[in-house]
């Protein structure tokens, strides 16, 4: 099974399609800005004057709110065509809900700043477009007329007509003529793809700036927020795992412990051979209180990770582990972040407790390096497979506490085997 | 051991989930003297071991299958309920004043609430056992200590002395003025003053009752 895995399509259409449907993209994007940007324009800047000019009498507000209304529609519109343009999905920003009474509701779109960007953007994007319209009607005007000049050249009335060239100061003629048109046509077809994406680009990336930076920041925070809970609600799971294993463990055997010790003070005087037989019992429970602590203090980070480092603490636990593990290690000189050494020392514990527990494997192998700016961690076993991401599962609290450093863990474990779990952090 | 109500020994009926801690506690109470008449393991089996053997106390570990919360606790609240003679001494790994509440909610003395640790110290268990066994009350220290850390701002409890505070803190854990005047190593009198001082701030009636003085200044703390 495999979760928080990140595919990226990959396009497969040959180059020359692609590059004809991106100059066909641009170009209607270019072309259809024009009417768009102009209506849009005339819209907000008259609403916007209508409505500061009548601001006193309240009306106003109610003139600026669908203004800003309209100029949502316009910039909705746009962020539509975007990715199609920049070749990269963006976030939609999230408009402030309209809530309460029908007055507040109706003013809602004054008191959020994307409305305002969205009305400052259909003004900004009106030369733009304009420009964008010229450009790519005029390319694609001459690029086209003079590829096909050679077909129409007949049909011009040629008396009192000086063409190009005669004003350039040429011998006149026809095929010099066809010649020197179709030329400037192809080049003009050629230059054409670059001249229509500039002016494209160009207005895409206003459209980008005004429209959508702010979703990406708001994206960013809620992404960071839903990490921090995901941290959060680990940690929640680990500590009442491990209140729960302290009182089942070590804190009863200390009770018990205390009780024997009181009860030997009182045979003291009276049967000094049971005393002597409950002290007995008594040294064994306090060597069982001993042994549950330091099982218990191998679920919390050891000191050798905070002393040695992530490789000599992975080292540590492979020896430890009750299948045979190979360990390959390829770590810089330097330490990492603590919090990224500790979750790589927990998905490697983890899964090498669910290698020993459930899958049967004769042999494990354990990858840990640097590829691409991230921190690979790799555990691979030869056993049975068939290791599920449940909720409450150790496994989950693994995903939860990847998610906490902005990692990713895969998790491949088909029925039959083997099982790969991969876990990839930033390299802090 | 002064561990007999009349001349027959105590009878005690424990309910405790670790067999660990139930085989050391059925020796530490057989070692002072008391009969285990029953040792059981949950709730449920608790209250029917109560109602078979109507013993004089029944010891019960709150956290116990199958919830592993607070089913000791319960438990202890029911078997209060059923079989009103029997006095019950909850003990617990943790303070909950919340357990203690619920405890001392019906008013009655004959019940006490004790960290386990308590446990080890044997004439401090035989002392409780004793005290609930007689229709008294026992609190932790650590309960007590709560009951006063969650008090508002404006409390009266807040215009008490430092001295005050204290002699009213173990007449909550259950002691009485002769008791206090040992541990705070004051005559009885003084004690008497204190405590009449201390019921005047607070506005409660002063008791001459022991139990019932008790169970007036939990009443109080508890809100």
């Amino acid at each position: 099974m495999t979760t928080d895995t990140l595919v990226m399509p990959s396009v497969t259409a040959p180059p020359h399609s692609r590059r004809l449907r991106r100059v066909l993209t641009d170009s209607g994007y270019a072309v259809l800005s024009l009417p768009v940007g102009v209506l849009f324009s005339a819209v907000v800047v008259t609403g916007v004057a209508a409505g500061i000019g009548t601001v006193v009498v309240w009306v106003g507000l109610a003139v600026l709110a669908l203004t800003l209304l309209a100029a949502r529609g316009s910039a909705t519109l746009e962020r539509a065509q975007l990715p199609a343009v920049l070749g990269h999905p963006l976030p939609r920003p999230a408009y402030l809900p309209a809530e309460g009474g029908p007055v507040r509701r109706l003013l809602t779109p004054l008191r959020d700043p994307q409305s305002w960007l969205d009305a400052l953007h259909a003004v900004l994007r009106l030369p733009l477009a304009v420009l964008a319209f010229a450009v790519t009607v005029t390319s694609w005007a001459v690029a086209l007329g003079g590829i096909t000049y050679g077909l129409w050249d007949w049909a011009l009335p040629q008396e009192g007509n000086e063409d190009l060239f005669e004003l350039l100061g040429f011998e006149g003629g026809t095929s010099l003529r066809i010649l020197g048109y179709t030329l400037i046509g192809l080049l003009a077809a050629a230059v054409l793809p670059f001249a229509v994406r500039a002016v494209a680009v160009l207005q895409a990336q206003l459209g980008r700036v005004l429209l959508t930076s702010r979703a990406a920041t708001q994206a960013e925070l809620g992404r960071l927020s839903r990490g921090r809970d995901a941290a959060v609600a680990a940690e929640a799971v680990a500590l009442r795992r491990l209140e729960r294993d302290i009182h089942d463990g070590p804190q009863q055997h200390l009770v018990r412990l205390g009780m024997d010790l009181s009860r030997a003070q009182r045979q003291l005087d009276r049967d000094p051979s049971a005393a002597r037989t409950t002290l007995a019992e008594a040294g064994v429970l306090a060597r069982e209180a001993l042994e549950e602590l330091r099982a218990l203090s191998r679920g919390i980070a050891p000191p050798v990770l905070a002393d040695r480092g992530l490789a000599a603490a992975l080292a540590a636990l492979a020896a430890r582990s009750p299948v045979p593990v190979e360990l390959a290690v390829d770590l810089p000189g330097e330490r990492l972040a603590p919090a990224t050494e500790n979750t790589a020392y927990f998905v490697v514990s983890e899964a090498l407790a669910n290698v020993a527990k459930h899958s049967g494997a004769d042999v494990c192998r354990v990858e840990v390096g640097q590829v691409g700016g991230v921190l690979r961690v790799v555990v691979e076993d030869d056993g049975a497979g068939g290791a599920l991401l449940v909720p409450g599962h150790g496994l989950a609290g693994l995903a939860d506490r990847l998610r906490a450093v902005d990692g990713v863990l895969t998790v491949d474990s088909p029925r039959g085997g083997p099982t790969r779990t991969v876990a990839e952090l930033p390299w802090a | 051991m002064g561990v007999s109500p009349g001349d027959r020994p105590l009878r005690v009926v424990l309910g405790e989930d670790s067999v660990l801690l139930r085989e050391g506690l059925v020796r530490l109470l057989e070692e002072a003297g008391t009969t285990v008449a029953a040792a059981v393991g949950d709730g449920p089996s608790l209250v029917r071991a109560v109602m078979a053997e109507r013993p004089d106390v029944a010891v019960v570990d709150v956290r116990m299958p199958p919830t592993h919360t607070d089913e000791g606790l319960r438990a202890a609240v029911e078997v209060r309920r059923l079989a009103p003679g029997t006095a019950v001494l909850v003990l617990s790994q943790y303070v909950e004043v919340t357990y203690a509440d619920e405890l001392l909610a019906d008013g009655r003395g004959g019940v006490g609430y004790l960290l386990k640790d308590r446990v080890t110290d044997l004439d401090q268990l035989l002392a409780a056992l004793d005290e609930v066994v007689a229709g008294g009350t026992v609190l932790d220290p650590q309960v007590v200590a709560q009951l006063f850390a969650r008090r508002r701002a404006d409390d009266p409890v807040r215009r008490l002395t430092p001295r005050e505070r204290e002699v009213l803190g173990l007449i909550a854990e259950g002691h009485s003025n002769t008791a206090i005047a040992r541990q705070l190593v004051v005559t009885p009198g003084a004690v008497e003053k204190h405590t009449q001082r201390i019921f005047a701030k607070l506005g409660l009636a002063p008791d001459e009752e022991r139990n019932s003085r008790v169970m007036a200044t939990l009443a109080y703390l508890r809100g």
